[in-house]
């Protein structure tokens, strides 16, 4: 059934130093881990930026496994880019192990490049991981509002930016019953999705997808209605219910980070950089 | 056809240390020509089972036939994934709310999608007879709706279209998941007579609600379910007349039938509007001529 096989949002439930922290800071550090990883240039500073992060999955209490399964994802990803790199790395080399042609080459340097980059893309998405995972949908969209607060003096409309994401995500679950409810009908017609040729199982989806676009147009029509019904007029005067505050946990974490950047830019300047 | 089910279970986790059943153990036959009525609360497991009896829901446990056809899915069953199709042209289901599934450009394309994924070498003109039977056979004007958009047309009209759609193959066996929520009265009532006026042949009805009147109205025979077990069967009077089933209201007319009898006057009739009120009269001109 298509609602087991999604997972919406991976958000672990539990208390953790991690999860009491405010969200918008959450993603400050997540963008400035990323930037931080993007700066490593030797293995060392892959080291700091794997102790950052075996630390941060740690007082988050989230079974690392979960954290470990969600580079499963992008398995193919690392793999054709490791590929693409211990072939085809263009850089400087020393030792040449494999050589065909003009272009494809296997040197110490491809190797340390194509594991470097292997390294890398498996830590951004680890990180973003122990974000999902420690904060729900509603603060990470609560968070990016709050964070983009300045643009509003640009007239850009956050709050409705916000809102749309956060219905967005509230209805996928629905939906997805729905297309669940609507292929079943269809398979009771005789309608048939699994098997034929590429084209003919497109063709077969129509049946689906009519229903299900007619349907959310209605579910929006509705929702609207119902916000109209309890005078629901944007951002203007409204007020939160939850009130994001900072507080010592996010000042922990700011220094921790600072740390890592710190040690990051030490490990830099001392040993030989890879890149 | 004839319905035989026996010890069925099923579980959305069955690979759970301690699963939950929706089914659990459920035996159940359900004869040639009767209309039969399913009831239960929420969650009760009605929808899930009603699920299985066209293989939508494959079988984990237990037995389930239909007619002739076994719907053990397992690989010693060689018929089953042959015969797949032409069970489910049999058997008809329509969903609750059913008229959310329209998705042609018009009426007769709808009604058509069924009987064209079944039977793939009809000609279009034997496509165009079994539609307008159909159609017609809802209780529509086949030449005023055939070419509108489904999307046109009022909601009970709606329900009407997507019920030809299922119809159209002529099963044998029609199960309809609470085909009357969400209509008015008028709308109910033309839906229930509608359904009784298919009661030909030997083809079965199976109509699952939570309406104990509507039931209690309608179907010749009853299955009570409670956490994904049936916890009674039998005739509505069979059903009502005894005691009170826990966490289950009774029907208006049995209530009405037993205040009586606790006031000294026993009706001997079945639990039908029609019914109980020529017992009423009967009974009062009796009293009253003596």
């Amino acid at each position: 059934m298509l609602k087991n096989n999604l997972s919406f949002g991976q958000y672990y439930q539990t208390k953790s130093f991690i999860h009491s922290m405010d969200a918008r800071i959450k993603i400050l550090l997540l963008i400035a881990y990323f930037i931080t990883i993007f700066l490593v240039k030797n293995f060392w500073g892959f080291l700091a930026c794997g102790a950052f992060l075996v630390l941060s999955v740690a007082f988050s209490k989230v079974p690392p496994l979960s954290v470990l399964k969600s580079l499963k994802g992008i398995i193919f990803l690392i793999l054709f880019t490791v590929l693409l790199n211990v072939f085809f790395y263009g850089g400087e080399y020393e030792v040449v192990y494999f050589k065909l042609g003009n272009f494809l080459l296997v040197s110490d340097a491809s190797l340390k490049f194509a594991g470097f980059m292997a390294l890398r893309l498996s830590m951004l998405i680890a990180g973003s991981s122990v974000l999902t995972l420690t904060t729900t949908p509603v603060e990470l969209t609560d968070g990016i509002e709050s964070l983009l607060y300045p643009l509003k003096l640009i007239k850009f409309p956050v709050h409705e930016l916000a809102l749309i994401m956060s219905i967005a995500l509230r209805f996928i679950p629905t939906l997805a019953e729905e297309a669940d409810r609507i292929m079943c009908a269809q398979k009771a017609r005789g309608g048939d999705f699994e098997s034929g040729s590429f084209i003919s199982r497109v063709k077969a989806m129509i049946p689906i997808l009519i229903p299900l676009l007619v349907s959310s147009f209605r579910r929006a029509e509705e929702l609207g209605d119902a916000m109209d019904a309890r005078c629901y007029s944007g951002s203007k005067g409204r007020t939160r219910y939850k009130k994001m505050k900072l507080s010592y946990r996010d000042l922990v974490g700011a220094l921790v980070y600072g740390a890592l950047l710190t040690a990051v830019i030490l490990l830099n300047a001392t040993f030989i950089n890879v890149i | 056809m004839r319905i035989f089910c026996k010890n069925l279970s099923f579980s959305y986790s069955p690979k759970a240390k301690n699963p939950v059943y929706a089914v659990e153990n459920l035996s159940l036959t359900v004869e040639e020509g009767e209309f039969f009525g399913i009831i239960g609360h929420t969650g009760s497991g009605k929808s899930t089972f009603i699920q299985h009896l066209n293989a939508l829901i494959p079988l984990q446990e237990g037995q389930l036939f239909i007619g002739d056809f076994d719907l053990n899915p397992s690989k010693d069953n060689k018929e089953y994934k042959k015969r797949l199709k032409e069970l489910r042209s049999k058997v008809g289901m329509v969903f609750q709310y059913p008229e959310y599934q329209l998705f042609a450009e018009s009426v007769f394309e709808d009604v058509a999608f069924g009987l064209r994924n079944f039977f793939p070498t009809l000609s279009a003109e034997e496509v165009s007879k079994r539609v307008q039977y159909a159609i017609e056979l809802v209780g529509l004007n086949y030449f005023e709706v055939k070419d509108k958009s489904p999307f046109d047309l009022s909601g009970g009209q709606k329900r009407r279209v997507a019920i030809a759609g299922v119809l159209v193959t002529e099963p044998e066996v029609l199960v309809l998941d609470e085909p009357v929520a969400g209509l008015d009265p008028q709308g109910k009532k033309e839906l229930m007579d509608l359904l009784h006026s298919l009661m030909t042949g030997k083809r079965t009805i199976i109509i699952v609600s939570h309406d104990m009147d509507e039931v209690c109205e309608n179907c010749s025979r009853i299955a009570v379910m409670q956490r994904g077990k049936i916890i009674k069967t039998g005739t509505p009077e069979e059903v009502f007349n005894g005691e009170q089933i826990e966490n289950l209201s009774s029907p208006l007319i049995a209530n009405l039938k037993k205040s009586l009898e606790a006031n000294g006057v026993d009706l001997n009739c079945k639990l039908t509007a029609d019914d109980f009120i020529n017992a009423v009269s009967e009974e009062y001109l009796k009293r009253t001529n003596k």
